[in-house]
């Protein structure tokens, strides 16, 4: 295979780049002056309380929402300029499915992520190959109606891998998961960092895996209260002012 | 029987049925989006303003259809708009502009001189009267419908699941959305001459609803909506030749025990495996 030298692949470019970032829900500024980069293949996680603007900000970076001020660049570019690059974007929101009586069976939903690409494989290689990534191929044939939660979330993970991409967005994606299927996640999102360079940004409650598990930490309580490897970012001292006392005092006790 | 057979030699009746197919094949069509996105009570609304688009044709002395048509599509469009700019509940907002738009219909209706017995046609359709013009328009939105909808399938499926998720995959969610509106608006429209503004959403809905209970895969779902849509118009236009019974509320009869008859059988299919 040729090496792709499309500047847009160049990993000394930031895969998100963002700077003063400011949010308002209403006159409420719920993301206040936030700035980070995330560099390719790395993975980073946005902690903070209920509230604390998480959610705001993921939907902020993806233009779900409108920014107040500040920019964001995806790849290097705004992202109403991504064209064709948005396919390099898996976002995998907490309520991905509001309805379960939806009729749709697995492979139909995972088909929906599938993009024609010139590098890519057939839709059904790629939809079987996708599945059995997440251990969910013998779930194919059936309704999602009919899945557990975990099912269900290894299924839209599969339909998050269903092309190859360049940025994973989960928001708080592990939340209805058994402890055993959250870490079989992380294990699998390693992977894609270390062999497709995937870079993953995610939202997440839970402090231990996210200190296993990622290079970079964003304390967020409204504006960026910390930065940076988890051993120095999770300290006691910024949880108490991310968390707030409440936090810090459930976390020694247990 | 020999009654209904005696009638298909009479072209009014042909009309008919490939009014009834169509229009249940169109409507069962949409119907399958509209439950989904939850728009019955949309088309419900549409379908009541329809009243206005109506007495302006009978009032300005064109054919109806003329006023109509754009009437219920500017309405459609309209009413989105309207959804999108407030913080009011969907609901809301539809009840607010359906009793705004009933009341000038019948305050319309009250203006028109003379003879008034129009009003039963209108709500309750007549299909019996469709000419070729209908059947026309019917076609005509029947294959632009299916071929827009069919061709960006994956793109109408995914903003139906989810429309942040469609959003940042790069489907134009809200032009996607008001297409659809515009469908939906011309569909009723041009479905209320032969069934009236009472009994038009029955069309939209029940043949999707049906197909619900039957599938849980989407493509069977759309097909067997769409299926039933056309299956209930042959069976009801039977019914109604027969029996002389009204035509559009034979089709809706044909739609319901349709319903009643798929539902009991997923009940006892159900109770069957548990057993």
């Amino acid at each position: 295979m040729t090496p792709d030298i499309s500047p847009q692949f160049d990993t000394s470019i930031p895969v998100i780049k963002i700077d003063g970032l400011t949010v308002h829900r209403g006159r409420y500024a719920a993301v206040e002056n936030v700035s980070f980069e995330l560099m390719p293949g790395t993975s980073s996680a946005i902690v903070g309380p209920n509230g604390s603007g998480k959610s705001t900000l993921v939907q902020a970076i993806l233009d779900l929402i409108p920014r107040t001020t500040g920019s964001v660049q995806i790849f290097g570019r705004p992202i109403r300029k991504l064209g064709t690059l948005r396919h390099d974007i898996g976002y995998m929101p907490q309520n991905f499915i509001f309805d379960r009586s939806f009729p749709i069976s697995v492979t139909e939903l995972v088909q929906l992520g599938w993009v024609k690409t010139e590098r890519g494989m057939s839709r059904n290689a790629a939809i079987t190959q996708a599945l059995q990534r997440v251990n969910a191929a013998h779930l194919r044939h059936q309704a999602i109606g009919t899945l557990s939660g975990g099912e269900l979330k290894r299924v839209l993970l599969a339909y998050c891998l269903v092309v190859p991409r360049r940025l994973l967005i989960l928001d708080e994606a592990f939340a209805e998961v058994d402890v055993q299927g959250e870490a079989d996640f992380y294990t699998l999102l390693d992977e894609l960092r270390r062999e497709e360079s995937w870079t993953v940004l995610q939202v997440s409650h839970d402090l231990e895996m996210v200190g296993r598990h990622c290079d970079q930490v964003l304390c967020l309580n409204r504006s960026l209260v910390c930065s940076g490897q988890p051993e120095a970012a999770l300290s006691p001292q910024n949880l108490l002012q991310t968390y707030g006392p409440a936090f810090s005092r459930y976390h020694h006790h247990h | 029987m020999q009654d209904f057979l005696t009638l298909l030699h009479y072209p009014f009746m042909q009309r008919a049925i490939a009014a009834g197919v169509l229009m249940g094949l169109l409507c069962g069509f949409l119907g399958s989006f509209v439950a989904l996105r939850q728009l019955s009570f949309f088309s419900h609304a549409v379908g009541h303003a329809a009243l206005v688009g109506i007495a302006m044709g009978v009032l300005l002395q064109v054919e109806p259809t003329w006023t109509l048509l754009p009437f219920t599509l500017l309405f459609g469009v309209a009413v989105l708009y309207l959804i999108d700019q407030t913080d009011l509940w969907s609901d809301s907002i539809l009840n607010i502009v359906l009793s705004g738009a009933l009341a000038i219909g019948v305050i319309l209706t009250s203006f028109i001189k003379g003879y008034r017995g129009n009003l039963m046609g209108v709500l309750f359709g007549d299909i019996l009267a469709v000419n070729l013009t209908d059947i026309g328009l019917t076609f005509l939105l029947l294959v632009v419908s299916v071929s827009i909808l069919l061709a960006t399938l994956r793109q109408q499926i995914l903003l139906t699941l989810n429309q942040a998720v469609a959003k940042v995959q790069g489907v134009s969610v809200q032009f996607h959305r008001y297409l659809f509106v515009v469908l939906l608006s011309l569909t009723v429209a041009v479905a209320i001459k032969a069934v009236g503004i009472l009994l038009v959403n029955a069309f939209l809905v029940i043949p999707a609803s049906t197909a619900k209970l039957l599938s849980h895969q989407f493509k069977p779902y759309l097909i067997g909506s769409v299926a039933i849509g056309a299956f209930s118009s042959v069976i009801g236009m039977i019914v109604s030749g027969s029996l002389n019974f009204p035509s559009g509320p034979s089709i809706v009869l044909v739609q319901f025990c349709l319903f009643l008859l798929v539902f009991g059988f997923t009940k006892l299919t159900a109770a069957w495996i548990k057993l």
